[in-house]
């Protein structure tokens, strides 16, 4: 555990005792997800339906008050239909970032959705494939990691992307994400896997004089996208963490789970997260913390897995997930780091940064600005608070095209006004609706802080 | 063939509006009045359990064979009003297996339904249950919303040529030579008193029989006529939850005692109760203690129950009555019976009789009873179909099926707004205009508050009782300017104005028994809302004339601001 | 180690805002910490002053001139006239608020059709003021149940304003759903979208403004709910005066509220711009204090406590509607630093029989010395270096005195001033 640094009193094990913020705390675990309790919490403020970026562009969509509080306080445990309105919603999360009350929002849409897809959606249905299809990315991006390159061509291929909006509904408007040639795994493991990463992270100790056999041990949460596509994220995490002497670890992982989440496969999440949980938690036990690139995988490691899902030691690995940087900002001193840096070269560039929705949810919206704005070399500046839109796989369906776009025109006309021409965020798909909306080329803080102090180490010690 | 005999029901509760509807459906002339709304007494105060005799089958086997025989007919013949939960009676470790045992008998030989189930399977049905409840009887309880029942029962006997006139207090009892001749009657009148059937003024009803249905009242119609009729009203309150903690109703299995049943009623689940004896059926202290009991002896059986939220409690004074020989000094002994007093026989008063005790689930018993016993004044031989004849609103209940797509409506809006309307939802669902939605805590449109207001005119707790409006989490903070917006067309300003401030304090009432946690942070937000932003404590319409030149009146010398044409671009307001 | 800065703000709503953004330009480190949205998104976005006296007299016509008549707890008495005056300076410096031309209110309508006193308005809202004796028309949205335009004109009239008012109900063009919500209409009339009208395509301000001249008579000014733009409101506004041919005002209402959430952005940016940082989303939920001095508060992430540690601290999380002032059916508390409340044991001690009665409740909060420092029960300060602002302060009914976001900036503005003074 890294409460062994000896330049710490935080102790992340600590756990949240007798505390009422807790949303999940006031549900007994119950096998039906009974969230009617939850509506005790709202007072209708409808702070929610405020920052709900579905409800603003499509009023198809009541927002997450009535989706949420509303719709749960007038359900009856048996007999009522959900809304299928539900399905619009697109799991941004940011009425749980809302609500002054600690109304279980999130976790109403998504019970409420599974629940919905469950008993309500055809399981014959072309959506219902479309959106299992959507949501198993995992599957889909390994097998078209076995064959990169025909991959990259088929998928985009016109005629293919026609057929599959006409057969699936999946929206020919946009490009399906390159993928890597060499996948993170396969990097990692040619590289020398764990062993590796524990002679680097010594040797990176020894030169800032450290012991030698200091307890930084982490345990990486690539998420499938810094597998299969933008590799470079999970290589530049990987040697930051050792520049500070972490052991780097890459774990038998899955899918997170968000895009079941957002689509009500509950089942499919939970199989995936049976298998996360059970490997992070070891690895927890045995000192470690889970560090995500992806703010919506450590948002569903910290968050929807012990909202949604009784897994042995999920309330573990939920209080010890953190995301790449923050986890640094609050174990070394980064900011004095970054400040004392400088970037040249590609990434010497003007940043216009978004923050993910789901950073928003983890207080991570203004670390990045925060953290670069004293980069010498690099310039950042932040695009606003709107949602990109794409939620995910949510952008991905022909029916919610549009409304997706619509969303994300704020953050476009913001982009546009920027000084910079390079996009950055910590979100793969809010990266893909970016550089769809604008045609930048995006990056992830993790590479400019890569540059900054790996590759560039000014301030090495 | 005469006219038929002209009846004067008194009291708009259950009873009366279950008299008025049997009699007028036998071809009688009725006329009913009540002091206030619909419900107004003892029927608007209760837990709205539909007993399945299952409470009395121990102490009053009686009342529990009425209650299961009752219970059956109120399913058929209201079926939007009743909501069949089932229920159980459950066994704590302490309470006593003897009487568990004799409760299960009990159940057994009155013809209810009983059934026990172990600790566990009563758990798998309600998961909130006490982890160490050992055992359960369940019976076929129910829940039965009061309000719609009556207004139901007055609607149906509207249909069949009834005159109901609320907030017509009774002034006087008419009596010629030691026989009742009618009613002097005060009806409410101005913006403050809402406006239903005869606005203001006195009136004498003459009426050729005077059925006093006041229940916890009777006495005071009693006094004017001059008769005795001593009824003993025991308060008992109830406590409502902000949600339902459970979907059966549950009973503890022991005695008696106070704080032993959880009603899951509508979107709420209600706490009762106590037992005690008062004065005043009008005038009687609301304690704290009474509120913290429910909370804390009702958690023995549902540990969530301690931290949930609550929003409100309410008190309801019983119309007991034991003849005075019997001379009961606990409440909770006196028998939940009704009796039939007939004024001529009793105290050679004619034209009159009362009727006192009972209980709500056999409302409409008591109404056969008494309107046979009024028929057989006049000689009338019609017979009672008030078993039969569903209520409007229950007369076909196919209209559940298929009512989201038709009505455009939420699925849960559309479901709770035709499980209240029953066969009654495609006349007044069925609109062609925008159909926002009033009422967001339970639901309720605006189509529905207009149905509502076109029923019961302008005030608006007549409006809430029908559609459920107001009553929900929130407790009206941000519905009830809505609401007299909703009036606002059909009446003036000035009296939906008054409504507005009508309801707000209605709801203020109850809701002070609530005022801590989520529901005192509620308050305060409503709190501001009215007041802050509304202005509402202290509206220069209701105060002094205000001196609007003294205050800021813009920067323009025309007292305009002047912004007429500026920036049509479009373009961002900020440079981000 | 945990995140450090010289100033520590916890709350993020109009108090918490402004103590920061002083804090910030007298050249502190400051970081700002909030849990989630505050109660900026439920309120009008008036910015009210003292529009009553404790006493209910009113509406005051200068709020400054009747601070000194209040009682001596009173926050405004805590902090002085001349202090507010500042405060308010700096507000009015950091948004485009209308108002500080004159001292006196202005009486704005609002959505239940009352007229209301107030310091500040939106721009927006600048051409209804009811001392303005012009002609006003009220356009009403059918399936907008918040706001009534025939009742609202009918009950200003009943005010006695010094000008004829009609209100007419139109329908959204473009077919709505009947529940969209207030931000779906901002976005439309924000992006001018196109909404289709009887078979025809065009924009949104145009179809509005086209359905309001339908109903429009010679009424020299036209108010609308407060729907009109989110990020480009003057531009929206601008256009159906255009078209209009008339000025145009919003009537504030809410919850929820478009100008209060386009106040809490206005606030927000510009503590952005002066540097501070901001973390939102997750709460304080325990501290360190050793002799007398907060040393690190705790900021929970799903069950990991991040510790965070400043010179200073400034305590702005709200009151009851807040959340910064929690209770039970027992007590009432200060949840973050536990600093005293006073209140009545028996909680039926802690309300009026009347809905608008003198409420208890209304005043809870903490009690401070003269520089803001919470006090304990026995009257000795809790902790050396923590300051309250806005409604977790005790002593003053904002509702009844309409003095709720007055308070807050001058409190805030109090609290943030003297702890940057404090580090330096």
């Amino acid at each position: 555990m890294s409460d062994t640094e000896p330049q710490t009193d935080f102790d992340p094990i600590e756990p949240n005792t007798g505390r009422e913020f807790e949303p999940v705390d006031v549900f007994p675990a119950t096998e039906e997800f009974d969230l009617r309790p939850g509506a005790d919490s709202c007072f209708k403020c409808s702070a929610c339906d405020t920052s709900c970026p579905v409800a603003e562009v499509d009023d198809d969509f009541p927002g997450p008050k009535f989706q949420g509080p509303e719709q749960w306080r007038l359900k009856r445990r048996e007999g009522h239909e959900i809304d299928d309105s539900v399905m619009s919603c697109s799991n941004c999360m940011r009425c749980d970032d809302a609500c002054p009350s600690g109304v279980p929002l999130s976790q109403m849409h998504n019970t409420a959705r599974g629940e919905y897809v469950e008993e309500q959606m055809s399981k014959t249905s072309v959506e219902y494939w479309r959106n299992r299809v959507l949501s198993n990315y995992r599957t889909s991006a390994f097998l078209a990691s076995k064959v990169p390159r025909l991959a990259n061509v088929t998928m985009n291929f016109g005629p293919a992307r026609w057929l599959m909006e006409k057969t699936m509904g999946v929206t020919a408007e946009r490009e399906f994400p390159a993928f890597a040639s060499t996948t993170f795994r396969e990097w990692w493991a040619e590289r020398g896997g764990a062993d590796e990463s524990r002679r680097r992270a010594r040797a990176h100790r020894e030169r800032r004089g450290l012991d030698r056999d200091a307890d930084k041990r982490v345990a990486y949460f690539h998420g499938c996208y810094s597998n299969y596509n933008t590799t470079e994220v999970g290589k530049a995490m990987v040697r930051v963490y050792e520049r500070y002497g972490y052991e780097v670890v890459a774990p038998e992982q899955k899918c997170s789970g968000t895009p079941m989440f957002a689509n009500g496969m509950l089942a499919d999440a939970r199989r995936h997260a049976e298998v996360n949980v059970s490997s992070m938690a070891d690895l927890v036990e045995q000192g470690y913390d889970a560090i995500a690139s992806c703010t919506s995988c450590s948002m569903a490691l910290r968050q929807e897995y012990p909202e949604l899902f009784d897994i042995d030691g999920i309330e573990t690995v939920a209080a010890n997930t953190f995301e790449s940087i923050e986890y640094l900002r609050i174990h070394e001193d980064l900011k004095a780091d970054v400040r004392e840096a400088r970037v040249s070269g590609d990434l010497a560039r003007e940043f216009a940064y978004h923050a993910p929705c789901h950073a928003r949810n983890q207080g991570l919206e203004r670390q990045s600005v925060e953290l670069f704005g004293d980069l010498e070399g690099a310039g950042i500046e932040d695009v606003g608070d709107s949602c990109s839109g794409i939620s995910g796989t949510y952008g991905w369906k022909e029916e919610k095209y549009e409304t997706s776009m619509a969303i994300g025109e704020e953050m476009f006309d913001h982009m546009a006004a920027a000084d910079g021409e390079v996009g950055m965020t910590e979100c793969p798909t809010c990266a893909m609706q970016m550089e769809h909306g604008t045609g930048y080329e995006i990056r992830h803080p993790l590479e400019l802080l890569e540059e900054a102090l790996v590759e560039n180490p000014r301030s090495e010690p | 063939m005469g006219s038929p005999p002209h009846i004067a029901v008194i009291g708009g509760g259950s009873t009366g509006a279950g008299i008025a509807r049997d009699l007028s459906m036998r071809g009688l002339d009725v006329t009913l009045v009540e002091q206030g709304n619909l419900t107004h007494g003892t029927t608007g105060r209760m837990h709205g359990l539909l007993h399945s005799g299952g409470r009395y089958a121990v102490s009053d086997r009686a009342s529990a064979r009425e209650c299961i025989e009752e219970n059956r007919v109120l399913r058929e013949i209201a079926t939007h009003c009743v909501e069949m939960t089932g229920g159980l009676f459950v066994k704590r470790p302490e309470d006593d297996e003897e009487y568990f045992q004799e409760k299960l008998r009990g159940c057994r030989t009155c013809g209810i339904p009983a059934e026990v189930v172990s600790g566990a399977e009563a758990r798998a049905m309600e998961p909130h249950l006490a982890k160490d409840v050992e055992k359960a009887i369940s019976v076929p309880d129910g829940a039965v919303d009061p309000f719609r029942l009556v207004v139901a029962n007055a609607a149906s006997a509207i249909e069949h040529g009834a005159r109901i006139e609320t907030h017509s207090t009774v002034r006087d009892v008419l009596i010629e030579e030691d026989e009742v001749i009618g009613l002097e009657v005060e009806h409410a009148s101005g913006a403050g008193e809402r406006v239903h059937g005869k606005e203001g003024g006195r009136e004498e009803i003459r009426a050729d029989y005077v059925v006093n249905a006041t229940g916890a009242w009777a006495g005071r119609i009693g006094e004017m006529a001059g008769v005795d009729i001593e009824v003993r009203p025991s308060k008992g309150v109830m406590t409502i939850m902000n949600v339902r903690q459970v979907d059966t109703v549950i009973n503890r299995c022991r005695p008696k005692g106070d704080a032993d049943i959880v009603v899951p009623h509508e979107t709420t689940a209600i706490l009762g109760t106590t037992d005690e004896e008062v004065e005043d059926p009008e005038e009687y202290p609301e304690e704290r203690w009474e509120v913290d009991m429910m909370i804390e002896t009702l958690s023995e059986l549902v540990p969530m129950l301690e931290d949930a939220r609550t929003i409100r409690s309410f008190w309801g004074v019983r119309p007991l009555y034991e003849p005075p020989e019997v001379g009961s000094t606990d409440p909770t002994d006196i028998t939940r019976d009704y009796f039939l007093l007939d004024h001529a026989e009793r105290d050679d008063l004619e034209g009159m009789t009362s009727i006192v005790g009972g209980k709500f689930t056999t409302y409409r018993m008591m109404g056969e009873e008494i309107s046979d016993h009024v028929c057989s004044q006049f000689g009338i031989d019609a017979e009672c179909h008030t078993a039969e004849i569903p209520l409007p609103g229950s007369e076909d209940f196919t209209v559940l099926r298929d009512y989201m797509d038709e009505f455009g409506l939420r699925s849960p809006i559309g479901r709770r707004s035709v499980e209240r309307l029953g066969s009654r939802a495609d006349e007044v669902l069925n609109t062609s205009d925008p159909n926002p939605t009033v009422c967001t805590c339970e639901g309720v449109t605006r189509a529905e508050i207009q149905d509502a207001i076109a029923g019961s005119g302008s005030d608006l707790n007549a409006v809430r009782i029908r559609t459920r409006a107001s009553m929900g989490n929130c407790q009206g903070g941000f519905c009830c300017h809505r609401l007299a917006g909703e009036l606002h067309g059909e009446y003036d300003e000035s009296t939906a104005r008054a409504a507005w401030d009508g309801l707000l304090e209605e709801r203020w009432k109850g809701q002070r028994h609530a005022l801590w946690g989520e529901q005192l942070s509620q308050a305060a937000l409503n709190y501001a809302l009215q007041a802050t932003t509304q202005n509402r404590d202290r509206d220069p319409a209701d105060g002094d004339p205000v001196d609007f030149s003294a205050f800021d009146g813009g920067v323009g010398a025309d007292g305009g601001s002047g912004t007429a044409g500026v920036a049509t671009d479009g373009g961002p307001r900020d440079g981000d | 180690m945990a995140i450090e800065s010289e100033v520590l703000v916890v709350g993020g709503g109009l108090a918490g805002l402004t103590s920061a953004l002083a804090a910030a330009r007298e050249g502190a480190d400051v970081r700002l910490v909030s849990y989630k949205q505050s109660s900026l998104r439920h309120a009008s976005g008036l910015v009210d002053l003292l529009g009553y006296t404790s006493d209910g007299e009113g509406p005051i016509v200068d709020p400054y001139a009747a601070m000194p008549g209040l009682p001596d707890d009173h926050p405004y008495r805590t902090v002085g006239v001349e202090t507010v005056r500042e405060a308010m300076a700096l507000f009015d410096n950091v948004t485009d608020y209308r108002g500080d031309h004159t001292d006196a209110n202005a009486l704005v309508p609002t959505h239940g059709g009352t007229i209301k006193p107030t310091a500040r308005y939106p721009a927006g809202a600048a051409a209804g003021l009811a001392s303005d004796d012009r002609n006003v028309l009220l356009v009403g949205i059918e399936s907008m149940t918040d706001f009534d335009a025939p009742q609202a004109a009918a009950h200003l009239e009943a005010a006695g304003v010094p000008f004829d008012v009609r209100g007419e109900t139109i329908r959204f063009p473009g077919d709505l759903r009947a529940d969209a919500k207030v931000t779906r209409y901002a976005k439309l009339l924000d992006a001018n979208g196109e909404v289709a009208v009887r078979g025809r395509t065009r924009g949104a301000r145009d179809a509005l403004a086209e359905r309001v001249n339908t109903v429009h008579g010679n009424e020299q000014r036209v108010g609308f709910p407060a729907v009109l733009g989110d990020q480009r409101t003057d531009a929206v506004r601008g256009a159906l005066e255009d078209r209009i041919g008339t000025d145009v005002f919003e009537v504030p209402m809410g919850p929820p509220s478009l100008p209060g959430l386009r106040l809490e952005e206005a606030l927000f940016e510009a503590l952005e711009e002066s540097g501070a940082s901001v973390e939102t989303g997750n709460p304080v939920v325990d501290f360190d204090a050793e002799g007398g001095e907060i040393e690190t508060v705790y900021i929970e992430k799903n069950g990991a406590l991040i510790p965070n540690r400043a010179d200073q601290y400034v305590l702005a999380t709200g009151g009851l509607v807040g959340k910064g002032i929690e209770s039970d059916r027992d007590s009432v508390r200060e949840p973050v630093f536990d600093c005293h409340v006073a209140h009545a044991d028996d909680r039926y001690e802690w309300f009026d029989g009347d809905a608008f009665g003198d409420h208890p409740f209304a005043q809870f909060g903490v009690e401070t010395d003269e520089t803001l420092r919470p006090l304990a029960a026995d009257g000795r300060v809790e902790f050396e270096n923590l300051r309250a602002a806005g409604s977790v302060l005790g002593g003053y009914d904002f509702a009844a005195e309409k003095s709720g976001s007055g308070v807050s900036i001058a409190t805030g503005y109090v609290a943030g001033n003297t702890a940057a003074t404090e580090v330096r």
